[in-house]
Formats: structure tokens, C-alpha cells, sequence
């Protein structure tokens, strides 16, 4: 267990659609236990980058390495293995429509463990217990939940096999500003108690000023700055400008 | 690298301590617990971490109920050797074991309680579609005082999908129906030496019954089931409530031009399913029955009066109404989930297809009645 290796490899990712590029050589690197924002301009390509971590879409070129592996070029039964040491949030929590949240919690523990039925039962109450749910939601379908609910449980099905590394597509969405400063306060306890690493894609300047301790920009193609927050605001650079002038303009008005 | 011993139980000086070893990880922890199951310990002991290199929340989870049942609900435990870490993750989830409430069990139904939930709900079925048809009619009456509200566009684009679009699967369909008819009645009549016979059989059996019935039946599920995935897909991305903010009625931009078009489109694809039904039986009569195609048409005029075609064709805007109000009302009443829609769809095609068939029923019986 050395916690100097990366936990994300990204190295010199290419991603096209045709004739558009969307990544023209994105590298970054992740460690252990950190918990890193990524964002860039709509059409950027932070879904698409997002996606292409997790080994749902295959970039034009380039490596990706998750927690070692080599996700694109590694054979199918390790990247079973990889799959089970990483969870993924996606934008409307994905949550399936004909199970209870419950069941939805549960079904990574009963495919891949071997613990008792009591065992599992605990467990998922644990779970919901971590992502802020009261264990009686358990019970009910993805259907009667609010937005907030349902993020919050798609949450505690990603973070069911404890995973090392979580990703987060939108994490706060569509929530109102105070369930979505809950939510921030949930993924940093979930880093400092659980020592996750998360890599989250979002809009929400409040997440980012708020609990993120790094920050990558996309732009172009590129990453266009990567450090802390202080550090980004501090790039010369108009659409970061523009980026956080929305916050002081914001800031002032108040 | 395997590590067999989870824990250890020491007793130096009378107190009891569980020693825990190694790395507690979810993916070992089916092995943990069955190690802990036996476990035993009198009501005050110490739990050592000294060697415990990680635990993670499963693990720490397995580990304190474990203990709970080892010890009896009065025991007393003396943490000691853990590091930060793994102190913080214990701390946590026994915070969440000691406040969690049993989750409430599911209670089984009985027989009977499930037999009259269903029978309500179906009653519930068919009250609800009693009322939109009424909502329907009642719409259309509005259309009648103000023509100029109809959806022309829509209308046009509906009578495309449901009627043109449908014409080659009726065709070819209703055709082989009557290659069937003709096949079967031939194999019989040859035996009488009624060969002419089958003429009459096929003609009034195909245009009066047959395809109505079986046109209706591909429209159920080609139209139906399209309207209620349109309708429901479009509640589920709340434009149906886009259009009610809008000021428009979804009655009558939505379902009316779909109702208007299928009644409309029915009576043609049953006339394309005469037809194609006369030609299947054609094209049989003549190798099989030696009756060649003019002495099939001329038998055919004398035998077909022309009121069982017009029977099978007046059939088919009731069909035709009652398949589209169906399929529009289970899209409008969907559950917004995805689930909803998909089940809501399968039971719009199993409602109609019942729906035609009870009606035809009801046809046949009341024209009997009135000798036609």
C-alpha cells in the first residue's frame, strides 16, 4: 500500500467526434485522498473525460491509468477488479426504477461479495446512513424520491464496496443551495472518513470554493490550470477571469 | 500474503483481550465473519488494535455487531492500540449502528387481499377510461363549434404514421389470411365437390370478420402502443405540462389529431385488408379449386351482398376509437418512471386487443338481432 502512487492517470488523452476535437492531449494526475474539481466551459469535455476514466467511452488516443491499471488496454477480468474499487455517481443518479433504493444499494454487495443476507441488510443501512438518508428510504422507490434524495442514494450505491476512488458527474445539480452545501459536506466527510478519493465534475462555484482541494480547468482542448483554488483564480487567463468575476459581482451585490 | 487469523484472544493478567490482525477489507469480509460467528466474550474486555493494519466501514460494521452478540447487551469494551484512522472509522459507524431504527418489515399479501386490490384497481381501469373517453367526446364537440381549432398538421403526420405507414404489414398480413381461409374451406367444399362454394365462404368471412379483426389487432400494437410511448415519454419529460402552462389543452393538440386519425385510418386499412384478403384467395382458388380469377369475381358479386362489407367497415372507427383512447389515456396517466411507461405500454396493446375482440362480440350479437 504505497499512498505515493496516483490514484488517476490521465496522459496525453485525445478525444474526437468527427471532424470536432474535444481533448487535444488532456494529462493530469491524482493522488490518494484528495478530492479534485473538474471544470471548463459546456462542451468541454468533462462528461466525456469523466467517462473515458471509468471505461464507458474509449478515447481516440492516449492512456488512461485508474488506481494501476491500464484501463484501455487491460484485459476484461482486471478491469472486473478494477470496477469493484471505484464508484461512479452519474448526473441523475442512475438509480434502477424497478428496485427500492434498498435493493439499488444492495446490488453490488450481493454480485460481488459473499456476506449474509443480516449482513448485507446492515450494511445498506449503514450506507444510507452515510450518504445522510434515514434507513426507512430504504424501502421506497427511486420514483417517490425528491432530486436531492435520489443523489444522495445513487451516492450510497457507489460508495456500497467501499470504494478507493469515487466519481461524481453534477453532484449538486439541480439541488437548492442549502441540500446542495449538505451534499459537499457529505462528499468531504466521505474523503476524510472513509479516505476516498473523488473526482468531481461541476458548475457550482460554492462546491468549488467550499470543500474541493483542487481544481482542473479545461479549456481548449487542454488542461488550462490545475492547483488550488487561490491558485486557478490567480491564472491570467479571460475565461477563468470571467469564471469567478460571477462570484465577486455575486459577492458584492450581498 | 493469505492471513488466516483475523484476531486473537489473549488473557495475561485475567482481563480479557481480542487482539485484531491484519487488514480488515470488504474483500475479505465474508471470511472475517464467519470467523467472528463463534466468537465468545465475557462482559468487560479490551479490543486491541495494535496489529490491525486497516479497517474500512463494512468491516468495522461486522466487527461491532459481532462484538454486540459476543458480549450480550450489557457489555462494557476498553478500546486501546488504534490507530487515528481506524479509531474515527469504528467511532462513525457505531454512531450510526446505535441510532438506526429497524427498517419496518414488508408484509406479505394474502390471496385474497391481492385478488380484490387487482379487481379494484381494473375497476379503477376501466372508470378512468369511461371518463376520458367522455373527456374525448366532449372535446370533439368543442372541435365541432370551432373547426378551426383542429391540428391539421398533426392530424396529417398521425394519418401518415398510423394509416399509410401501416399499409404494407395489413397487405401483406390480411393477404395470407386469405391464402389460409381459402386453403381451409377448399380442403373442405373438394370433398362435397362445392368448390364455388369457397367464394362465398372466403368473401363474407374475410370482409365481415377477418380483417377488421386482424387489422385492428396490428393497429392495437403498432398505433397504440405508439401513442401511449409518445404520450408517456413526453409526460415524463414534463412537455405535456409544458403545453397545459402554455395555454393549449393537450386534449386536443395531443390526443384528439390521434383519436381523428386513427378513426379515419382504420376503415381504409380494413379496405385494403378486403382487398388483399380476396387476392390471397384468388391466388390459391385458382391451382387449388380450379376456379380461375373471372369465375372467382363473378361468383364473388353474386355472393357478396354489399352490406358485410360495409358491416366490417362501420366496425372499424369503433375499433378504431376505442384502441386510441386507450393507448392515449395510459400515455397521459403513466407513472414518471421508466419502468411505468414500459409496462403501461405492453398493457395498452393487451387492453385493446380485448377491447376489440369484446367489441366484436358485442357486434356480432347486436347485428344478428337486427338481421344484418
Amino acid at each position: 500500500m504505497d499512498g505515493s502512487a496516483p490514484v488517476i492517470e490521465v496522459d496525453a488523452v485525445v478525444t474526437r467526434f468527427g471532424a470536432q476535437t474535444v481533448h487535444d492531449g488532456v494529462t493530469f494526475s491524482v493522488g490518494r485522498g484528495t478530492l479534485v474539481g473538474l471544470i471548463g466551459g459546456s462542451g468541454t469535455g468533462k462528461s466525456v473525460l469523466l467517462r473515458e476514466i471509468i471505461g464507458l467511452h474509449r478515447p481516440t488516443g492516449g492512456h488512461v491509468r485508474l488506481l494501476g491499471t491500464d484501463i484501455w488496454s487491460a484485459p476484461a477480468n482486471q478491469l472486473d477488479a478494477v470496477r469493484r474499487r471505484f464508484g461512479m455517481m452519474f448526473q441523475d443518479g442512475a438509480l434502477f426504477s424497478s428496485l427500492t433504493v434498498a435493493q439499488n444499494v444492495a446490488v453490488p454487495m450481493h454480485e460481488h461479495t459473499r456476506l449474509s443476507r443480516a449482513t448485507i441488510e446492515a450494511l445498506v443501512a449503514l450506507r444510507l446512513m452515510q450518504a445522510g438518508l434515514a434507513p426507512d428510504v430504504g424501502a421506497k422507490m427511486p420514483s417517490e424520491l425528491s432530486g436531492g434524495m435520489r443523489k444522495r442514494a445513487a451516492i450510497a450505491r457507489a460508495i456500497a464496496l467501499e470504494p478507493e476512488v469515487l466519481f461524481l458527474d453534477e453532484p449538486t445539480s439541480g439541488l437548492d443551495p442549502i441540500t446542495a452545501r449538505g451534499f459537499d459536506r457529505l462528499v468531504r466527510e466521505l474523503v476524510d472518513d472513509l479516505g476516498l478519493t473523488v473526482l468531481l465534475v461541476t458548475h457550482d462555484l460554492d462546491t468549488l470554493l467550499g470543500v474541493v482541494d483542487r481544481l482542473i480547468v479545461l479549456a481548449r482542448g487542454r488542461v488550462l490550470a490545475d492547483g488550488t483554488v487561490a491558485q486557478v483564480m490567480a491564472v491570467d487567463d479571460d475565461w477563468i477571469r470571467d469564471y469567478f468575476s460571477v462570484r465577486r459581482i455575486a459577492g458584492h451585490g450581498s | 500474503m493469505s492471513n488466516p487469523t483475523w484476531f486473537e484472544i489473549e488473557a495475561p493478567d485475567g482481563r480479557t483481550s481480542l487482539k485484531l490482525i491484519g487488514a480488515w477489507r470488504l474483500q475479505r469480509l465474508a471470511e472475517i465473519e464467519a470467523a467472528l460467528l463463534g466468537l465468545v466474550l465475557p462482559p468487560v474486555a479490551q479490543v486491541d488494535g495494535n496489529t490491525l493494519a486497516e479497517i474500512d466501514s463494512a468491516s468495522a460494521l461486522v466487527l461491532l455487531r459481532a462484538l454486540h452478540r459476543a458480549q450480550g447487551p450489557a457489555g462494557s469494551l476498553n478500546w486501546v492500540g488504534f490507530s487515528a484512522v481506524n479509531a474515527r472509522i469504528i467511532e462513525r459507524v457505531q454512531v450510526h449502528l446505535y441510532t438506526a431504527p429497524s427498517a419496518p418489515a414488508t408484509r406479505r399479501e394474502t390471496l385474497l387481499a391481492h385478488l380484490g386490490r387487482q379487481a379494484s384497481l381494473l375497476a379503477g381501469l376501466l372508470v378512468g377510461h369511461l371518463n376520458f373517453l367522455g373527456a374525448t367526446m366532449a372535446a370533439i364537440g368543442e372541435l365541432l363549434r370551432s373547426p378551426g381549432r383542429l391540428r391539421q398538421r398533426e392530424l396529417t403526420v398521425q394519418i401518415e404514421q398510423a394509416g399509410l405507414a401501416a399499409i404494407p404489414v395489413v397487405a401483406l398480413v390480411t393477404m395470407l389470411i386469405g391464402v389460409v381461409i381459402a386453403y381451409l374451406l377448399g380442403l373442405q367444399a373438394e370433398k362435397y365437390g362445392a368448390n364455388i362454394f369457397v367464394v362465398d365462404g372466403v368473401g363474407i368471412g374475410a370482409t365481415r370478420e377477418f380483417a377488421p379483426i386482424i387489422v385492428a389487432v396490428i393497429v392495437a400494437g403498432r398505433s397504440g402502443a405508439a401513442f401511449t410511448a409518445q404520450l408517456g415519454s413526453m409526460r415524463l419529460t414534463e412537455e405535456t405540462d409544458a403545453i397545459r402552462t402554455l395555454g393549449l389543452s393537450p386534449m386536443q393538440v395531443l390526443v384528439l389529431p390521434r383519436v381523428l386519425a386513427l378513426m379515419i385510418s382504420l376503415p381504409l386499412l380494413v379496405f385494403v385488408g378486403d382487398v388483399m384478403s380476396m387476392v390471397g384467395a384468388m391466388a390459391i382458388a385458382g391451382p387449388m379449386l380450379d376456379i380461375a380469377p373471372p369465375a372467382f369475381l363473378a361468383r364473388l358479386r353474386e355472393a357478396l351482398d354489399a352490406r358485410h362489407v360495409f358491416v366490417g367497415l362501420v366496425k372499424a372507427p369503433v375499433f378504431a376509437l376505442v384502441i386510441a383512447v386507450i393507448g392515449a389515456r395510459m400515455g397521459m396517466t403513466v407513472g414518471r418512471d421508466t419502468r411505468a411507461l414500459g409496462a403501461a405500454t405492453t398493457s395498452t396493446v393487451v387492453q385493446s386487443i380485448v377491447a376489440v375482440i369484446l367489441l366484436d362480440a358485442v357486434f356480432a350479437v347486436f347485428l344478428q338481432a337486427l338481421d344484418l
